[in-house]
């Protein structure tokens, strides 16, 4: 980085702090002023009940249980949509004996599934991870499906006179060329994940933040609940930011050309 | 010269099963190290004759012989510089030409000569490391030229594979390419449009055009085996092949566009 280009993130940065400090003053002043602290409550007390929180171990426990959720949720639903897409992409018969029954249950309404999980799994975790991999998985299957459909038969062609078998046409052409699109949805999955996990915490379940922003609401503790989702709101943005780092490195050779680094 | 290395006997081939065959008993052979242009109007069944000579697509009827004995499945002797841009975009110009070699096993000692080789051939050296998005149009094909011929196939099956070169490039590829199969005896399926290219390369050339496909004329230009490019271009022999080219190229033209269904050739 040059030295122009570091003062201007660093102008930036200094743009974005003192705009969050506005907006979070106005708040504080507004509250009880404008509108009844009851509904909005102030950044002053969600301040200190967030402090309190990460005290006692509140934070600590709920975010965890989300955590672990979240992720068993998103790495059960991506490497089952994964293998699914594979299988049914590659291999066409097999695709178009299953698209109508997959079709079918993309487009029925997650949620509605959310009573027979319930029956099954009960309360505990393993609710929230099926309800979430439910999720990811037909993000993950049809971004992979298409990827697959997408390589061009030519290619495919090809790579098969140069001596390729059906394992090294998988391994060394068809996953790479459709991990653009595999890529894309794990990327676009990892926040339907947090969202599925959050849903079904707050529908039932006694931890969690989604349990914790649904208790507090319903105490009409509007403090609580905006800590609840500053909680969240950590979670997003490392998620978010982890993912990007990922994808960046997997990625590279999709930009060279492009003047990108 | 020898005996025949390729040959579609009687190939009769189309894509949809109810409209008339694309190609029909057609018949086309190329010799041991032998160098066959196919010259033809767009659309005519170029690259689906080269596909069948691969084992990609097969005959409704008739057969495919390749080595004397009936082609069954993909044909793995040839190496096939298709039309388009087969590269893996995400592996470098050095990984992308060995890849036939991994793909076939080859002792890991014995790739890197080859790889040196293959890329001074193409005068890709300096692009070794570099991915194909950041390459030239031209400097692709040079890789996809070098790709197929890494691992000395007796047979290439080329689909305009200069088509992007400008014309100071070409005459250098058409000179390696040339020496390269002469010293390997190679021999040669070359699809292409460009008649000067047809006259310079080839020992036959078939002019094709109409649907179902049918060879108009077999020329087989006057010179002898290692020839001298500029000289020929010079000759009086050159320049009056190439206005009969021209002349029977435009009848192809005309033939395949009549005879082609929804175009209204047909239709008057
Ligand atoms: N996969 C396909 N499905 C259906 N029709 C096809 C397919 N590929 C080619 N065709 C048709 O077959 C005919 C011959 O195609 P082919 O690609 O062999 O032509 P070509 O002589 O190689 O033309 P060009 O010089 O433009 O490459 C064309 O009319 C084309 O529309
Ligand atoms: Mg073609």
């Amino acid at each position: 980085m040059t030295g122009k280009q570091r003062r201007y993130k660093l102008v930036t940065t200094f743009w974005q702090v003192v705009l969050i400090a506005t907006l979070l003053a106005l708040w504080e002043y507004a509250s009880d002023r404008w509108v009844p602290a009851l509904f909005v409550s102030k950044p002053s007390v969600i301040g200190a009940t967030i402090w309190k929180w990460l005290g006692d171990g509140t934070y600590a426990n709920n975010l965890w249980v989300t955590i672990e959720a979240t992720l068993m949720g998103f790495v059960s639903g991506a490497v089952a949509g994964m293998l699914a897409g594979y299988a049914t992409g590659a291999w066409r018969r097999l695709g178009d004996i299953l698209a109508p029954l997959i079709t079918a249950f993309y487009t029925l309404p997650r949620l509605a599934l959310a009573p027979l999980f319930l029956l099954w799994f009960g309360i505990d975790i393993e609710f929230r991870v099926v309800f979430a991999a439910t999720i990811v998985f037909f993000l993950v299957y049809y971004n992979t499906f298409f990827g697959v459909r997408d390589v061009s038969a030519e290619l495919i062609a090809a790579v098969r006179i140069m001596g390729a078998n059906r394992f090294q046409l998988a391994w060394r052409v068809i996953l790479p060329a459709a991990l653009v699109w595999v890529a894309a949805g794990l990327k676009i999955s990892v926040p339907y994940a947090l969202v599925g996990v959050v849903v079904a915490e707050m529908l039932v379940s006694n931890s969690g933040l989604g349990f914790l922003l649904a208790s507090n609401a319903s105490q009409f503790s509007a403090a609580g609940t905006f800590a609840a989702i500053a909680g969240l709101l950590v979670i997003a943005l490392v998620n978010d930011w982890l993912l990007t780092l990922l994808t960046r490195r997997a990625l590279r050779w999709k930009t060279l050309g492009l003047g990108g680094q | 010269m020898g005996e025949n290395l390729l040959e579609l006997a009687g190939v009769t081939f189309g894509f949809e099963e109810d409209a008339p065959p694309i190609v029909e008993h057609f018949d086309l052979s190329v010799q041991r190290g032998g160098f066959v242009a196919l010259l033809g109007p767009s659309g005519c069944g170029k690259s689906t004759l080269l596909n069948m000579a691969a084992g990609l697509l097969s005959p409704w009827e008739g057969e495919v012989r390749y080595g004397g004995a009936k082609l069954a499945g993909l044909n793995r002797q040839v190496g096939y510089m298709t039309q388009g841009d087969t590269l893996l975009p995400w592996t470098t110009v050095a990984r992308n030409i060995m890849l036939p070699l991994e793909l076939r096993g080859t002792p890991k000692a014995e790739r890197g000569p080859k790889l040196e080789q293959a890329l001074a051939l193409v005068n890709l050296g300096e692009a070794r490391d570099k991915y194909p998005s950041e390459l030239s149009g031209g400097m692709k094909r040079r890789a996809l030229l070098a790709r197929s011929l890494i691992y000395d196939p007796p047979m290439l099956l080329m689909d305009e594979p200069f088509g992007a070169l400008d014309a100071q490039l070409r005459e250098v590829m058409h000179k390696e390419l040339l020496a390269t199969v002469g010293r390997l005896g190679t021999s040669v399926l070359f699809v292409t449009h460009d008649i000067s290219e047809s006259i310079l390369l080839a020992d036959r050339i078939l002019v094709l055009g109409g649907r179902p496909l049918r060879c108009l004329e077999e020329i087989t230009p006057p010179w002898s085996k290692p020839r001298d490019l500029d000289a020929v271009r010079g000759s009086a022999a050159y320049l009056a092949l190439e206005i009969r080219l021209r002349g029977l190229l435009r009848e192809a033209n005309d033939l395949t566009l009549a005879q082609s269904p929804k175009s209204p050739g047909k239709a008057a």
